[in-house]
């Protein structure tokens, strides 16, 4: 598996424009600083669900191969740990840099690998934009396996056990100037859509 | 010693004996919280940031914006909260354009932000600021014999870059209090790999072998307990233990406490009042240990 990623890597040309795209967003300035030294993929603690190591994403990145990055499992994968950052010699944020490669992958409506994960980010943000602040029970809800009874269950069981110990507020709170998170949000949906 | 107080989503939800065990601490240090007025969700590390990060950076804005007026630095005993916020003010104060974009919204939205505010998580004003001296001064109820784990996940010391007040790679702060308390700090390895926190509404197989690892090296390590100051640490290692469990066939019950309920139990508060009722792998076992005479070694 690896030879033959390895050999994918080198052996295709790709669309430079997204290595042009990505040097825009905050940490993808750095991109070409990498020296592939292998220190994020040997540190990672969720390479073992990966397809691709984050060394190779960043290998991929400057080689411009936008399909195969946008649908990788590794993006999705991250946990924004930070263990790559902090040990990275050439001070790349990695997990900025896949927070960038979801948001494209999300505006693209590229396939994703884990297809809840994109759902996830929708939710997550349409619930703050709602109320100002998260409401966990919600955010379970929207994203609750409805074909899988077993997961239901066990998700439904856990929430009454936490409930029972005041741990679960069933009303959500919500801030009192909400008209400030309404324009706030509506600013950066217009900053977002100038980007395309 | 006062502090603007940012207690993010979970700290009102899901982490409420965090915020209560927080509180009862303050009382006896003499720290006062005042509470950002209106704060919002924090802007988050990823789940907001992927969707839309100008989005993601104006949400830490107007939590920082508010706190401007106020002249206190910013508190908070979220891990991820901390980050975020001092993430977004890091990447706003190094790049003036993004700066420029961010203010365009949240200017629109009657709101200014100047960017110099500095935000600290609370194990840092514990350490810094009261120092462990103070702490081990109110100690009515040591810790004998108790082996602690102290777990401190990611985001409270990675990356060095945004602000650390402890090494990312073998922190010492959180020891150091266990320490104070009368209690034996456990040399643990995994103090900092990461538990999938971010993972767990998504994939949550991934998460719980994750989660699996901070636990089990913790047990293999014979820690009757383990203290983090993280919530989304404390949900993975505490409500999702039974889950683990049973998902791997291993028997693990290890209770999983915020730093802060340690201090409150060695101060001598009531457990109620620590919230020690709402963990959900009951701590009953350290409290039984902790009462039990102690063990004198015969002489020889």
């Amino acid at each position: 598996m690896k030879t033959k990623h390895s050999q994918r890597i080198t052996d295709q040309t790709g669309n430079l424009a997204f290595l042009e795209e990505m040097k825009k967003t905050p940490s993808g300035q750095k991109i070409l600083d990498c020296i592939q030294c292998g220190v994020c993929a040997g540190s990672c603690h969720a390479r073992f669900a990966m397809d691709y190591s984050p060394m190779q994403i960043i290998k991929m990145v400057q080689l411009g191969l936008k399909d195969d990055v946008l649908a990788s499992s590794t993006i999705w994968i991250c946990a924004s740990c930070y263990t790559c950052t902090s040990r990275c010699p050439r001070g790349i944020d990695v997990p900025l840099l896949m927070s960038s490669l979801k948001n494209m992958a999300i505006q693209n409506h590229v396939p994703a690998r884990i297809p809840t994960k994109p759902k996830f980010h929708k939710a997550f943000t349409e619930i703050v934009g709602k109320y100002g602040r998260m409401h966990e029970p919600q955010l379970q809800v929207k994203l609750m396996s409805k074909s899988n009874p077993k997961e239901l269950f066990g998700n439904a069981s856990l929430g009454l056990k936490m409930w029972r110990k005041g741990k679960v507020k069933l009303s959500p709170s919500k801030i009192e100037r909400i008209g400030e998170m309404e324009s706030i949000f509506k600013g950066a949906l217009k900053k977002e859509e100038e980007k395309k | 010693m006062k502090y603007a107080y940012f207690p993010g989503c979970s700290v009102e939800a899901s982490a409420q004996e965090y915020a209560m065990s927080s509180k009862a601490v303050n009382k006896v240090l003499d720290i006062e919280f005042v509470e950002i007025p209106d704060w919002n969700c924090c802007g988050s590390i990823d789940a907001v940031h992927a969707y839309n990060p100008i989005l993601s950076l104006s949400l830490s804005a107007r939590n920082l914006s508010i706190a401007e007026g106020m002249n206190l630095e910013v508190v908070t005993l979220c891990s991820a909260c901390f980050f975020t916020l001092s993430r977004a003010g890091k990447m706003l104060r190094e790049d003036p354009r993004l700066k420029g974009t961010v203010d365009k919204v949240i200017n629109d939205a009657g709101l200014k932000f100047a960017g110099e505010i500095k935000v600290r998580h609370y194990l840092d004003v514990l350490i810094n600021d009261v120092g462990v001296e103070k702490i081990a001064q109110h100690v009515k109820a040591p810790l004998n014999g108790l082996k602690v784990a102290s777990y401190y996940g990611c985001l409270l010391v990675r990356p060095p870059q945004i602000r650390s007040f402890d090494d990312s790679e073998h922190p010492k702060s959180m020891d150091r209090i266990v320490e104070a308390l009368g209690a034996q700090s456990l040399d643990y390895n995994d103090r900092t790999r990461c538990c999938g926190a971010s993972l767990v509404l998504t994939d949550k197989d991934v998460m719980l072998e994750m989660t699996k690892d901070v636990l089990l090296s913790a047990k293999n390590l014979g820690a009757d307990c383990i203290v983090t100051p993280c919530p989304m640490c404390h949900f993975n290692l505490d409500a999702k233990q039974k889950e683990i469990e049973s998902h791997f066939g291993l028997k693990i019950d290890i209770p999983t406490l915020y730093f802060t309920q340690l201090i409150g139990i060695a101060f001598g508060l009531d457990p109620k009042e620590l919230g020690l009722d709402r963990n959900m792998v009951s701590p009953s076992k350290i409290l039984a240990k902790l009462k039990a005479p102690v063990q004198v070694a015969p002489k020889t």
